[in-house]
């Protein structure tokens, strides 16, 4: 109960976080030099024609006025239209989210599926063979640039071996008929997966480097604390320690870093999408910015704040469920 | 007399850091007997905990226990012994690991640590925690030991036991958790338990709480107890028998009557003017001069000489062992050269200036921590 309590309490905190965002973005794209009038018209442009724009996208109201119909438009989920697509923003956005959002779920879930039993097993078996390789990997791994990965992969997978695809994804839930190369539900999956994993090893690697090695140094410092000792001195069993009462504990500091990778997953999920050319909500914020698309860039920022809050969100109610320390302090 | 309950023949630990071989404990013995509640006295850093950690070879890395032989109920917990190599060796006798841990740890040796807000696990509710050690130790369903767990609870004095035994430990406070604590040990009915300075973390009136609640529960369940202490007023309260440590090994063994009255060891009877005692009027403490040099490079000859008030010039090359100095009266055994039952050149030998620089106040109550 006092869990679903303290849900609730941050879901509301998040409120303030995402109008913070809004208006800090209004504001600086409104300070940035140039407008998007004067792109679509040119060097020299008809004041006429300039005034006639400007009144259509509502460009010339006050900025307050135009912020806050902004966001009695927003609450009602509509985000203006795009002035390079000539489309509703939303209707941009459904198109480009879910590649995203595919890409960055799987990239995280294939990072804690390995990370997790590798940092525990390096710790386990601390300075050991096993330890000193998976130390190696993490160490290399937190330190290359995902677009990096991303392009040594595309090289060897794609171009050397000809195995996988570099370019694109396809949605695991799209019909057959739309997929080449697939006729079937199974195969569009199985097609889906092969676009899937390279972006996906490039954008999780770091990731799942940087989880590793929290993981492992989380477990050493639990396995050293004076609740492990108690539970071996009454004769439990080292397997046991390991995997009930070490493990819940060290969980709470690689949650924290789970929710702080986050952020470094938005920044590379837009490298990623601009490496293997996928369209997806990355790509549509920086061709957004160099067009001075307002509307788009004002969705798009909007959006990948709500997901991080999301995500922030998440990450706070799996530690309170994990710590009770944390979901308890609530109620006082 | 029957054999005693644990015998511990000259241990030795040592831990193995970067800056060199640490003796933290470097042949102690001692026993403890059926029932009887044993205490272990020093100052910080005397190598108490890890000896007391040894018995049920709980010693953590880089420390390993180099010598000696425990002996519980007849069976070997431990005997090193050192190879023609030079390298010490557990021998045959010693019962293997898997073995310790299911029928000793728990079942017949307990423990108790100095910190009870370290001691719980945090993210399971405390009766869960003293159900699993009752289940694993006791052969019992899961609902008898939930019955046993609240039962426990209750006998060392939580109120609503069978409404708080679904909290956390964060929801009691520090002597709330060691009574859980010494609810957990008792409830594996072990035949001893080990007590490394369990109430060292608490104020003086919760101590005062515990080791009420200990002696009686000691009486009433007959368990035998290692007790580690810095504190005099502790060992004054509670224990049969004192062993005092200093840098790893035992200087003074005695009843606690004898160890009081008739005190065989300048360092026991520093310990003692350092701390307020209820049957004397003194004009202010003394505490003892200087500080305890560390094991990694302890002082020749007997440890105690850089800081004993009675020392002299044979002090400096001779290393007393404990031995008996009340020719058999009674059991008391001291380790310093001052006795007859040492031959030795002391007596004609000029006295050392010692405890030069500030005084260290060994104990009071509370204060210390690490060991
Ligand atoms: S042997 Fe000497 S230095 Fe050691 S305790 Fe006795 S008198 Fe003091």
């Amino acid at each position: 109960m006092s869990l679903l309590r303290y849900s609730g309490r941050r879901v509301v905190q998040a409120i303030p976080v995402l109008l913070g965002v809004v208006a800090i973005t209004f504001t600086l794209i409104n300070a940035a030099p140039g407008n998007p009038v004067e792109i679509m018209l040119g060097p020299s442009p008809n004041q006429a024609a300039v005034e006639t724009l400007k009144a259509k996208y509502g460009l010339d109201q006050p900025l307050h006025v135009r912020f806050w119909k902004y966001l009695v438009n927003l609450v009602q989920l509509d985000m203006g239209r795009s002035i390079y697509y000539d489309a509703p923003v939303t209707t941009k956005i459904a198109q480009r989210l879910p590649q995203t959002i595919l890409l960055m779920v799987s990239s995280f879930a294939f990072a804690i599926a390995t990370a997790v039993p590798l940092g525990v097993i390096s710790a386990k078996r601390r300075n050991k063979p096993t330890d000193h390789v998976t130390r190696i990997v993490s160490l290399v791994g937190v330190s290359t640039p995902s677009f990096w990965i991303g392009l040594v992969l595309i090289l060897l997978f794609s171009y050397n071996l000809g195995v996988l695809p570099a370019t694109n994804l396809v949605m695991p839930w799209a019909h057959p008929s739309n997929v080449t190369g697939a006729s079937t539900r199974l195969g569009v999956l199985y097609v889906a997966g092969a676009h899937l994993l390279l972006p996906m090893l490039s954008l999780g690697t770091l990731q799942m480097a940087a989880i590793t090695r929290i993981e492992r140094s989380s477990m050493l410092e639990v396995l050293s604390d004076d609740y492990v000792r108690l539970a071996r001195a009454y004769g439990v069993t080292e397997r046991t320690i390991l995997r009930k009462h070490a493990f819940r504990n060290a969980q709470l500091p690689v949650i924290t870093i789970i929710g702080l990778q986050l952020t470094t997953a938005i920044g590379g999920a837009v490298l990623t999408e601009t490496v293997f050319e996928i369209n997806g909500m990355g790509r549509l914020i920086v061709s957004s910015i160099s067009r001075q698309d307002f509307p788009v860039v004002m969705g798009t920022t909007f959006v990948f704040a709500l997901v991080f809050v999301v995500g922030v969100i998440l990450t706070d109610i799996s530690y309170a469920y994990i710590d009770p320390r944390v979901s308890y302090g609530d109620q006082e | 007399m029957s054999a005693p309950l644990l015998r511990v023949d000259d241990l030795q630990v040592q831990f193995f850091t970067e800056d060199g071989v640490v003796r933290a404990v470097d042949g102690i013995s001692f026993d403890v007997r059926e029932g009887e509640l044993v205490g272990l006295v020093g100052e910080s850093g005397a190598g108490k905990s890890v000896a007391v950690s040894a018995i049920m070879r709980l010693v953590e890395s880089p420390g390993r226990i180099v010598g000696g032989h425990i002996e519980f109920k007849g069976e070997t917990l431990i005997e090193v012994e050192r190879g023609d190599d030079g390298e010490s060796y557990r021998t045959d006798a010693t019962i293997p690991d898997g073995e310790l841990r299911e029928r000793i740890r728990g079942r017949e040796i307990a423990i108790i640590f100095q910190d009870p807000m370290e001691s719980l696990n945090p993210v399971f509710t405390v009766g869960g925690q003293l159900r699993e050690f009752i289940e694993l130790n006791r052969d019992l369903s899961e609902e008898d030991a939930r019955e046993e767990a609240v039962r426990m609870l209750r006998e060392v004095g939580i109120p609503e036991a069978a409404a708080r035994y679904d909290d956390y430990p964060h929801q009691f406070s520090g002597g709330m958790r060691q009574r859980v604590l010494i609810a957990m040990a008792l409830a594996c009915e072990p035949a001893l338990i080990i007590a490394d300075e369990p109430t060292t973390a608490l104020d003086v009136t919760v101590e005062a709480q515990i080791l009420d609640l200990v002696d009686e529960l000691q009486e009433r369940y007959d368990t035998s107890f290692v007790w580690v202490t810095h504190d005099m007023g502790v060992v004054a309260e509670i224990c049969d028998r004192v062993n005092v440590m200093y840098l790893g090994e035992i200087v003074e063994q005695a009843p606690v009557d004898d160890l009081f009255y008739d005190t065989q060891h300048p360092y026991t009877e520093a310990l003692l003017d350092s701390v307020p005692r209820p049957d004397e009027t003194v004009e202010e403490l003394n505490p003892i001069k200087g500080v305890m040099p560390e094991a990694i490079n302890p002082p020749a000859g007997c440890r105690f000489h850089t800081r004993c008030p009675d020392a002299r010039e044979a002090c400096k090359t001779t290393n007393p062992d404990c031995r008996d100095v009340t020719d058999g009266v009674t059991e008391h055994r001291a380790a310093c050269i001052k006795h007859d039952a040492f031959e030795t050149t002391y007596e004609g030998s000029p006295p050392l200036e010692t405890g030069s620089g500030g005084g260290f106040d060994v104990s009071l109550s509370g204060g210390e921590t690490d060991d």
